[in-house]
């Protein structure tokens, strides 16, 4: 072996040549399953892009640091699902950009809270954490309630989606801006339009309990209530080991 | 530039030499070469018994056919059986019985107690009784009649919770609907105030008794009493759920009211929810007591 060794390292191009050969062999075994990645992740019935108004919530989500300490990856472990529901599903976050898993919970785990609470719960918790939860060290979001959603730049938003991936059509990019008003607002009379863009399993209504106006606070708490709720995973995965 | 023997060390030299300096040929310890070869093989045996890579159109599952979802879901069944077994009672007696059985409250106290604290206690408080918005669950005074097994279905099914048994209940907006103008609100609020013996002004609130019986009377009852098909709340039990200062009750006169409780069918089992049911009958049957 010593001998053979140093024979190669004073033939400098076979040498080379060498590294190359097995420097090669560890990029092609990172790089080659990305070529194939389509086939390996599990296809599950109802996911669909984000509405606006619910990737305005998100948005703001991620601008207020809530990843920091709220996870969105319920694990397999038993302890995990008996608290939170049945494991997150790789499919689930599809369309999220940034996705929200985590390892760190300082808070609890929000992947499937939609639907755990009502709107007035989230919103009273979001304005004064301690008021309804003693003992919580999350801080307020009172403010939330009072901006104004910024709804302008919704259409540019869905459309760098779309760049990414997420399969946004024309027209719900073009009415991105409305979508995110009528979601809103119960007395809209076009239900049956959002429906026909973003499927059933849609919260139409007045989030943060002031119909008047369209603030922050409606759009992460409309995010909040569809988290987990499109994807029935005992229903739609039909592989064997689930 | 010859390999030669240390005297020192008996160590041979590489048969290099800078400068005058030599360098000793030692050979890595053993156990390292050893743990390294080891470690290879290890990997290797990983891969053919484990989930290891991915494939065309799958990844290789490995001999043991081992996934962790599998292992997780076999984990949550053998506890769930467990359990099912354990609580049968809890589902194949009456409710009204197990609230009385005294062993039954010593075993399923505790747990219905965590569980509580886990689900229920960011609405309704850790001592039951509730905030603004959210119904005191400790005061006697119930919207779907207090009746154990109403108050498993409420648990189950939720109010205006979206699931497809619901209960629903609404009190309307009677100022944003423009049915009764700002005055009148004024008269039947000052009447609502009576009806749970609060000071108000007599001259008001008599007016207002004619808009109450026409208007409110249908929900709430004749007498404000409440009514249990509806989910209407008594008016005459000083416990107020969105407030009883002659502001809230105006508010709530003005804008109307859903509130919403979730449906828990598909977060807790059924025995689970049995176990609330049974820890709100027992919190009450305690506080009685003291």
């Amino acid at each position: 072996m010593p001998k053979l060794h140093q024979k190669l390292e004073r033939n400098s191009i076979g040498f080379t040549l060498l590294i190359l050969c097995v420097a090669s062999i560890g990029g092609l075994i990172e790089i080659a399953p990305l070529f194939t990645i389509e086939n390996t992740i599990e296809k599950v019935e109802g996911m669909r892009p984000y509405t606006p108004l619910e990737q305005a919530g998100r948005d703001i989500y991620v601008r207020e640091g809530c990843y920091a300490c709220h996870s969105q990856m319920i694990r397999t472990l038993r302890s995990d699902i008996e608290r939170y529901g049945h494991f997150s599903l790789a499919a689930e976050s599809m369309y999220d950009h940034p996705f929200q898993w985590g390892s760190k919970r300082t808070g609890p785990d929000l992947a499937r809270i939609g639907g755990k609470y009502s709107d007035t719960w989230h919103v009273a918790h979001l304005k004064a954490p301690r008021k309804v939860v003693p003992g919580s060290i999350m801080p307020g979001y009172g403010f939330l309630a009072q901006q104004d959603l910024k709804i302008e730049h919704l259409s540019d938003r869905l459309k760098a989606l779309s760049r990414t991936g997420v399969p946004y059509s024309q027209k719900q990019i073009q009415d991105a801006k409305t979508d995110a008003q009528n979601q809103a607002d119960s007395e809209a009379e076009n239900e049956d339009e959002l429906i026909e863009k973003y499927g059933e399993k849609l919260n139409i209504r007045d989030f943060d309990g002031n119909p008047d106006r369209l603030t922050e606070m409606d759009a992460l708490v409309a995010y909040l209530q569809m988290l987990g709720t499109l994807v029935d995973p005992k229903k739609t995965l039909k592989r064997k080991d689930c | 530039m010859a390999v030669e023997q240390d005297p020192h060390t008996k160590q041979n030299t590489t048969g290099h030499e800078w400068d005058g300096i030599k360098e000793l040929d030692t050979p890595v310890p053993k156990i390292l070469t050893w743990s390294y070869i080891l470690t290879l093989f290890f990997g290797i045996l990983y891969w053919v018994l484990y989930p290891a890579f991915p494939g065309v159109s799958n990844f290789t599952r490995g001999l043991f056919d081992y996934s962790s979802r599998s292992a997780v879901m076999n984990d949550v069944a053998v506890a769930s059986k467990t359990k099912e077994t354990n609580e049968a009672e809890l589902l194949s007696k009456d409710l009204t019985d197990l609230a009385q059985d005294a062993s039954i409250k010593h075993k399923y106290m505790n747990s219905a107690a965590i569980l509580y604290k886990d689900n229920c206690s960011v609405c309704h408080g850790p001592d039951l009784k509730g905030q603004t918005n959210f119904p005191n669950l400790a005061d006697h005074h119930w919207l779907w009649s207090g009746d154990l097994s109403e108050i498993e279905t409420t648990i189950k099914y939720g109010i205006n919770s979206g699931h497809d048994e619901e209960r629903t209940a609404e009190m309307l907006g009677f100022g944003t609907s423009e049915a009764l103008t700002f005055n009148e609100i004024n008269q039947v609020t000052q009447y609502v105030l009576s009806l749970s013996g609060k000071t108000t002004n007599d001259a008001l609130a008599k007016k207002g008794q004619s808009i109450f019986n026409e208007q409110c009377a249908s929900c709430h009852g004749e007498k404000g009493e409440g009514g249990l098909e509806v989910g209407a709340p008594s008016l005459t039990d000083k416990s107020w759920i969105y407030g009883g200062s002659q502001q809230a009750i105006k508010d709530t006169i003005t804008k109307g009211r859903k509130g919403v409780m979730p449906a828990w069918e598909h977060r807790l089992s059924p025995f689970d929810i049995r176990k609330l049911t049974l820890f709100l009958k027992w919190k009450q049957d305690d506080a009685r007591a003291q």
